[in-house]
């Protein structure tokens, strides 16, 4: 028994040969839809919020600095490469592309930032929501943000017009802590 | 529906005036709202009835009316039923009477309330931190709802985890929280008298992420399958899923039959992958690689599928509230086929080369064993039950997605030992191929997707159990506010396994550790997903903790000087 089993597990593992790709001389091939480092384009991008509202990594901020300029910032560091940010977008502005060997020092190297002129807007969500029907998938943050950049926090106070205390306030942002 | 109105007639005649309410608004949960005093004798009833216990909740509902809640629930596999017994606690005399001396699978969940929300069990046999690092601070429960779930608190100084007594005779081996044979961090402490275990003490739940935490406070409903997905690295659509059916379930939203065929697909993936990772896995444990080099070559045919269907080798992100992402297209229904007839045919040969293999008969059989009582008891689940003659599978008794029109077996062996649990998870594996073949026939066409019209109302509870390849997952969630769930409790399959874990052990040989830890294939990751940041640990018997932090920072030190 023993030796027929050995027999057995000989042929089992001539037969496929050697399988392992000798990456990365060799590479695999990247299928069509994979879901890989998103990528965002400017000219569609409206400046909803969408993405950050739905992102579950929360790797999306968004800051108003002002009346008019929104800044937005994605911080692929944190990305878990979901695609529901492609998902939600209402003007199609973010694409899974296939790139994802992205491994790398700097963190600046995989991180995005828009700086989005907004015209009048009051930031009500209405664009969004006239093309997102789906109940649970509303915007939750509406008007004017204030996500602190540095630290990569996204602050949950929203304000309907444009507060600059607020946005003051956002530069002091600490984790609560019961340190003292 | 008749085993269900006598328990409720039963629990009404025994307990009377503890019982305040009995809900009937869905056909396959019973709630019943006991008071306290009751919970103990109502959770006797339940079980003396039949009903197998899954696990326990616990909540904070101190802004409604000032109380913790608990909630044990429990199955009716063979009438496809769920109890689940609610009672609470007024905040500023927290205690419970435990059920653990009754039921002990319940032992971790409730230390696990214990830590996270302070309600007190009286009558506990082992009330030990479980949940919490050792420096967590006293008095900051981080499940209740006015501690934030990015709180950095101060640590205690000085506290290491009191290890159980070891029994007279015997001396400690400690294994982990890093060690080869373990894949994740943790802890244990396994009692030998010679080559033989007799006893093991563990400590766990390194991993901690805070998720649950994370998706009651941060995240809005449809994100968090995709959270939920990554509480394990290798049954993510079975959490995704679970989520969603229990938000569907409190919503009341019926998703599209093709959406159910393929989270049913999507499950079934997931389990051939699971069983092929795991069957590699068992054989490297016993030192036989080349079962662990074949099953993964085997193993990689369907990691590609998955990755041309979804986008992703793993963390498929199909799942949806509503439904799935990603439609079955033609081309990739002929792709699905023509991987499994391969796998089908490679596993095959795999399973004549080994399954008269005297060395790993030597190896797993009569190894690990615990007797079917004792399974019972403890309330095992997955091949780890079947194994041990346990016949209950979720998918059969508890029918989700597509799996009423599906067509399988469930094997079941009584040889109680890891070669038992070798087999049955070879043939699951040729089971689901089966499963995903019906699927592809019997897919009904139309949408994979739908909407939500109104918002989610809050305070819904509902339960819904998944088959995971390595035993049944329960998800509780209590709907919210804000467009998210006030409460999440899941329960992976290694949480109950785990717990038999030194049962299994017991009497048998060290060598042997390796490979039945493994034979249940733990997932650590699941079971400690619940609670907090802050992560360190004292190792107790050989090393202080000021000892511990000494030597680290001296090797930091030389490091620093060694780059500088
Ligand atoms: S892919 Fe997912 S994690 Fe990454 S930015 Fe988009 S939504 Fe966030
Ligand atoms: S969802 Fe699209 S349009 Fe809206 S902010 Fe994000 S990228 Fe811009």
């Amino acid at each position: 028994m023993w030796l027929t089993s050995k027999i057995k597990q000989l042929l089992m593992v001539m037969k496929p040969g050697v399988v392992t790709l000798n990456y990365p001389h060799e590479r695999p091939p990247v299928p069509a839809n994979l879901r890989g480092q998103p990528v965002f384009d400017h000219q569609k991008c409206i400046g909803c919020g969408g993405c950050s509202d739905h992102c579950p990594a929360r790797c999306i901020l968004v800051r108003d600095v002002c009346q008019e300029l929104r800044v937005m910032l994605y911080d692929g560091s944190r990305c878990t490469y979901c695609g529901r940010c492609a998902d939600i977008c209402p003007e199609q502005a973010i694409t899974m592309s296939n790139s994802f060997e992205i491994a790398c020092d700097q963190k600046e190297d995989i991180t995005t930032r828009m700086e989005l002129f907004m015209m009048t807007c009051q930031r009500c969500g209405r664009c969004y929501e006239m093309e997102k029907t789906n109940a649970i998938d509303r915007i939750n943050l509406k008007g004017f943000r204030y996500d602190n950049l540095e630290q990569r926090a996204l602050i949950r106070k929203t304000s309907e017009t444009f507060d600059p205390t607020l946005l003051q306030q956002s530069d002091q942002y600490q984790r609560p802590s019961t340190k003292e | 529906m008749s085993k269900r109105k006598e328990l409720e007639a039963k629990l009404i005649a025994r307990l009377r005036d503890d019982v305040v309410c009995v809900e009937k608004t869905d056909p396959r949960t019973i709630f019943i709202d006991v008071k306290r005093a009751g919970i103990r004798e109502a959770s006797k009833i339940i079980t003396n009835a039949g009903a197998r216990y899954l696990c326990s909740v616990g909540y904070d509902n101190i802004e409604r009316d000032g109380t913790l809640g608990m909630i044990h629930t429990f199955a009716l596999d063979d009438s496809d039923q769920f109890v689940c017994c609610r009672t609470s606690a007024p905040e500023n005399d927290a205690i419970i009477e435990s059920i653990t001396p009754d039921l002990p699978s319940a032992g971790w969940s409730e230390r696990e309330v214990t830590d996270l929300l302070g309600l007190r069990f009286a009558g506990h046999p082992k009330p030990k931190k479980l949940v919490l690092a050792d420096d967590w601070p006293d008095g900051i429960y981080p499940l209740r709802k006015d501690v934030p779930h990015n709180l950095v608190p101060k640590g205690a100084e000085d506290v290491a985890y009191e290890l159980d007594e070891a029994p007279p005779g015997t001396k400690i081996v400690p294994v982990g929280p890093f060690h080869p044979s373990l894949h994740e961090p943790e802890h244990f402490a396994v009692y030998v008298d010679g080559e033989t275990i007799k006893g093991c003490d563990y400590r766990g739940f390194m991993t901690h992420r805070g998720i649950e935490k994370l998706c009651t406070t941060q995240i809005s409903y449809n994100e968090v399958p995709f959270i939920a997905e990554r509480i394990c690295g290798i049954c993510g659509s079975v959490h995704a899923t679970a989520f969603s059916q229990a938000v569907e379930s409190a919503a009341g939203l019926v998703i599209p039959r093709r959406a159910e065929f393929i989270r049913t697909m999507m499950l079934e993936f997931e389990r051939i992958h699971s069983n092929l990772l795991w069957l590699g896995v068992a054989g490297h444990l016993i030192g036989f690689d080349t079962v662990f080099m074949q099953a993964w070559r085997v193993r990689e045919q369907i990691m590609w599928l998955c990755e041309r269907l979804t986008g992703n080798r793993k963390t498929y992100g199909m799942i949806l509230v509503g439904g799935v992402r990603r439609d079955i297209t033609p081309e990739i229904a002929d792709d699905i086929r023509r991987v499994m007839k391969t796998i089908e045919d490679d596993l095959a040969i795999i399973h004549r080369a080994i399954e008269k293999d005297t060395s790993i008969h030597k190896r797993t059989k009569g190894v690990g064993t615990i007797t079917k009582q004792q399974a019972l008891d403890w309330s095992l689940v997955g091949p780890v039950a079947r194994a041990r003659g346990v016949d209950i599978d979720a998918r059969r008794d508890h029918p989700y997605a597509a799996y009423d029109e599906m067509k399988f077996e469930v094997p079941v062996l009584d040889s109680c030992d890891v070669w038992a649990t070798l087999v049955i998870r070879v043939i699951e594996t040729f089971e689901a191929i089966k499963i995903v073949r019906q699927c592809l026939e019997k897919m009904p066409g139309g949408e994979f997707f739908v909407e939500m019209k109104d918002s989610i109302p809050a305070q819904r509870h509902a339960i819904t159990v998944v088959e995971a390849p390595r035993g049944e997952s329960v998800h509780y969630v209590i709907t919210g506010e804000d467009n998210r769930p006030e409460r999440w409790r899941v329960r992976a399959p290694t949480f109950p396994n785990l717990q038999a874990v030194p049962l299994m052990l017991l009497d048998e040989q060290f060598g042997d550790f390796p490979i039945i830890m493994g034979s249940i294939d733990p997932c650590f990751s699941c079971t400690d997903r619940v609670a907090v940041v802050d992560l360190q640990t004292g190792q107790a018997s050989s090393i202080s903790k000021a000892e511990l932090d000494a030597l680290s920072r001296q090797q930091q030190a030389r490091h620093a000087s060694l780059k500088g």
